[in-house]
């Protein structure tokens, strides 16, 4: 049954929600209870999504469809530094009043969350001969547990702050940056552990995802996305052991996490080369998947591969998205995942049994997802276009809202065509393996809400061209994304009714919305370029 | 992307079964041999071009202020190039080099024409990368980036190489009267169409004569037709200049930059047909046509 928070509930919820806007700060910093307790604290945002469920809902419910045309913007912090082609990705955390952003080249800051102004400002010296981490000089948010922040780095290390004074604890390399690694995601923080992944899927890599002691920085265990020479998963490989330690496979985005199976839900991107596939058949996995970690020892409980030997480089680094939900008459743990390759997913999170696959894009590359799970091809992309490398969505965050059980994204409908060549394969170079023709008159971008029980299109609101931007929704009905013309808007859930929109003057790329209550006023904020502005419904004064 | 007349070849729109087909028959006949032996050749001709740049250091670094690119006109050097520009560049310049709007990655096919740049400052922003940007730092061989310097000079766009011979006296006349009320030549005329300055550097004779004779085929981004009805219940028609969902950014015929909301437009239709006549042959004779082609290329 359909069913969203009224008017006289949001009330209720305010006056009950209001007095944790007092306590619950302690200054010590969240603990790892704080950050399972989600979005309970309004006065907190302790984990990239809010909670770990990935859902990026939030049960606030000052501004509603009906008062959202008089939300206005109330500060905009200016960062001083960009990344020209892609954006700003990250998105804050909050504690005790003070946002904790990082932002492109490796730059983070302490920001007063009432005014945007800076408390400090860090800034990596980073070597002048970065590989992957040149041409992506992005990240995606920090960390944190207690007084510490976690922040990884485009030469592949992940970092400890103290939150207070932004002062370096303690460093750790995640692997050799020459070769072309870097790190561009935010780490989850778990109860005692601080989980990692990589990039650099398109160079001699592969990939993996680390968990490390916050307080030691010692590595407690690694997952390797590649298996290693007679492992499971290795004969979906060549035997030849240089192409293993060479598949890809990054793990550039952060993952979910179930507390009460203990499993991290992690996504595995592309195999290597990305086009070029003679040297590599199989399915090479874990490419390209879902995997299922148990969260103490790193070892795997399932997975489930989304575009077996994929030759169009379309990573699932994409934010799985965690619901507990009635499926066709029984409650079930699922997991979503909006594909890169075109589909929408839905799959029990217990098992990794696949429930639900289908397509939200005008892909020709499947006909469906057959009812073993497997992608039925019937386009390999000699028969006219598919979508481009860039995907019929990615990394960006999609939302869930409960009760109307959709599942928002942003979807992005392209043709490109891809034409295979034996790359040269040298080491801190990438590995693209070909090229790749992109009709450039014929895009645009989507919000689309799917039915989570068919996958069936509810509403969509169409912008001018294929875009990049994340979307975050609220209790009281509305939707917040962004787009690539650079608008941040708010949309009716129920209906996708456009309800208000903001132009921030650059475009929203990779970035999500996120919210927060202080002093009583519900904020709403987003990078765009290289600025972060937040709004309200009324200035603090 | 730039607006402007040099946007027309990037926007011009194809079929991709066709595309396909042509790309992989011409990648298929040389394409593993040409990988195989870029490692020999690249040593090879580092070798040599190792000697060559020696022997230029000695002698002179530069002429007319540009380093010389010790691999110009070598064929070999352009060919090895584009297989490395394939690999390393072209996923987000485009595989014809032609740029990819959405991330900012520029066209290269103009860097020769609308820019200052020489082949050393082609060569420093392949090594150094450009700072604030995704465009990285290169740490290949010096060799390697002459190649990519060979092979952007290659498919750098070309115009008209010849003298027309026409009058550009009378073109001169003849562009007055039929073009410069909506295109700028040097420091006079409108601004509704792209300006002309320079176009017979970046355009075939054919492909002028296209687009005068049939200016809808290919329109390029920044001129492309629309009709807005505002809430006066005016009909005004021009050029976007931009758009987003909810705004759109215009020229309207009188050369007046206008911007509209959406939502307090009656009507808002995207014309396909250019702003710009038709020129027949009976409005404009091939031999007019020549004149005014001819005073382009002049420097009247």
């Amino acid at each position: 049954m359909r069913k969203i928070i009224k008017n006289s509930e949001l009330i209720i919820v305010s006056v009950l929600l209001c007095p944790l806007i007092v306590f619950g700060q302690s200054g010590d910093g969240p603990s790892y209870e704080d950050i399972l307790n989600g979005f309970t604290d309004p006065g907190r945002w302790l984990t990239y999504s809010g909670d770990y469920s990935g859902r990026r809902h939030s049960p606030l419910t000052q501004i509603t469809p009906e008062n959202i045309d008089e939300l206005r913007s109330i500060w905009t912090f200016q960062s001083g530094t960009t990344t020209r082609g892609r954006g700003w990705e990250a998105t804050p955390l909050l504690d005790d009043g003070v946002l904790y952003i990082t932002g492109s080249n490796n730059y983070a800051w302490a920001l007063d969350a009432r005014t945007g102004r800076p408390f400090w400002e860090y800034r990596r010296n980073l070597p002048d001969d970065l590989t992957y981490g040149a041409s992506a000089p992005v990240n995606r948010g920090f960390g944190m547990l207690g007084n510490q922040l976690f922040m990884v780095t485009l030469d592949a290390h992940l970092m400890s702050f103290d939150r207070r004074s932004g002062e370096v604890l303690w460093e750790r390399e995640l692997a050799d940056y020459q070769v072309g690694y870097s790190a561009t995601m935010a780490p989850l923080i778990l109860d005692n552990k601080v989980i990692v992944g990589i990039s650099g899927g398109e160079y001699q890599t592969r990939g993996f995802i680390d968990a490390f002691d916050p307080v030691s920085g010692e590595r407690i265990w690694r997952f390797n996305t590649i298996p290693g020479p007679g492992e499971p998963g290795s004969e979906t490989w060549p035997v030849d052991p240089q192409v293993l330690a060479q598949g890809g496979g990054g793990t550039w985005m952060n993952g979910s996490f179930d507390p009460d199976l203990n499993l991290i839900y992690w996504g595995v991107g592309n195999p290597n080369p990305d086009y070029y596939d003679e040297k590599r058949p199989g399915d090479n996995l874990y490419t390209d998947s879902i995997v299922a970690l148990d969260a103490d020892s790193g070892e795997l409980r399932w997975h489930y591969q989304f575009t077996p030997h994929d030759v169009n480089d379309w990573d699932s680094n994409h934010m799985p998205v965690l619901a507990n939900v009635e499926w066709q008459g029984q409650p079930r743990r699922v997991v979503m995942v909006g594909n890169r390759n075109g589909f929408f997913y839905v799959l029990d999170r217990v098992t990794g049994e696949f429930l639900l696959g289908k397509p939200f894009t005008a892909t020709t590359w499947a006909r469906e997802i057959g009812e073993d799970g497997r992608p039925i091809v019937v386009n390999d992309g000699s028969l006219g276009c598919l979508p481009d490398p860039w995907g019929s969505t990615n990394f960006y965050p999609p939302t869930f809202f409960p009760g109307l059980d959709l599942f928002i994204l942003t979807a992005r409908e392209t043709c490109a065509t891809y034409v295979p060549e034996e790359p040269a394969n040298t080491r801190g170079q990438s590995n693209f393996g070909g090229t790749v023709f992109i009709d450039t008159e014929s895009g645009y971008g989507a919000l689309r809400a799917l039915d989570i029980h068919t996958g069936e299109l509810e509403w969509e609101f169409r912008y001018p061209s294929p875009t990049f931007g994340g979307v975050m929704s609220t209790a009281s009905g509305l939707v917040f994304a962004g787009d690539h013309e650079g608008n941040f808007m708010a949309f009716g859930a129920e209906t996708g009714e456009n309800l208000w929109h903001y132009q921030t003057g650059s475009r929203i790329w990779g970035a999500a919305a996120m919210t927060y209550m202080l002093d009583g006023i519900q904020y709403v904020m987003i990078p765009s370029g290289g600025t972060l502005t937040a709004f309200a419904l009324r200035s603090p004064n | 992307m730039s607006t402007d007349e040099n946007s027309l070849a990037y926007f011009g729109t194809f079929s991709t079964h066709s595309l396909y087909a042509m790309i992989k028959s011409r990648l298929s006949k040389g394409a593993k041999r040409v990988a195989d032996s870029i490692s020999k050749l690249t040593s090879l001709l580092f070798f040599r071009s190792y000697c060559l740049i020696s022997v230029i250091l000695l002698i002179s670094q530069s002429v007319n202020g540009q380093e010389l690119n010790p691999l110009d006109g070598d064929p070999r050097a352009a060919r090895i190039g584009g297989s490395i520009f394939r690999a390393q560049c072209a996923t987000c310049h485009g595989a014809d080099a032609k740029g990819i709007d959405s991330i900012d990655a520029p066209d290269l096919t103009q860097i020769y024409v609308n820019s200052e740049a020489s082949d050393s400052s082609v060569f420093n922003i392949i090594r150094n990368g450009v700072s604030g940007s995704i465009m990285p730092a290169h740490t290949f061989p010096e060799t390697e980036i002459w190649m990519l310097v060979s092979y952007l000079r290659s498919v750098g766009v070309t115009g008209i190489a010849v003298e027309i011979g026409g009058s550009p006296e009378a073109g001169q006349l003849l562009f007055s009267q039929n073009c410069s009320t909506c295109h700028r030549r040097g420091s006079q005329g409108g601004a509704l169409g792209p300006n002309l300055s320079r176009i017979t550097q970046v355009r075939s004779l054919e492909a002028l004569i296209n687009s005068v004779r049939n200016p809808s085929a290919s329109i390029a981004r920044g001129y492309k037709p629309v009709s807005v009805t505002t809430e006066d219940n005016e009909l005004m028609q021009g050029v976007i200049k931009r758009e987003d969902a909810f705004s759109i950014q215009i020229m309207d015929t009188s050369q007046i930059l206008r911007g509209f909301s959406k939502m307090s437009l009656r009507a808002l239709a995207y014309e396909e047909e250019s702003l710009m006549p038709v020129f027949s042959e009976s409005a404009l004779s091939n031999m007019e046509l020549n004149d005014i082609v001819s005073f382009l290329q002049s420097s009247l």
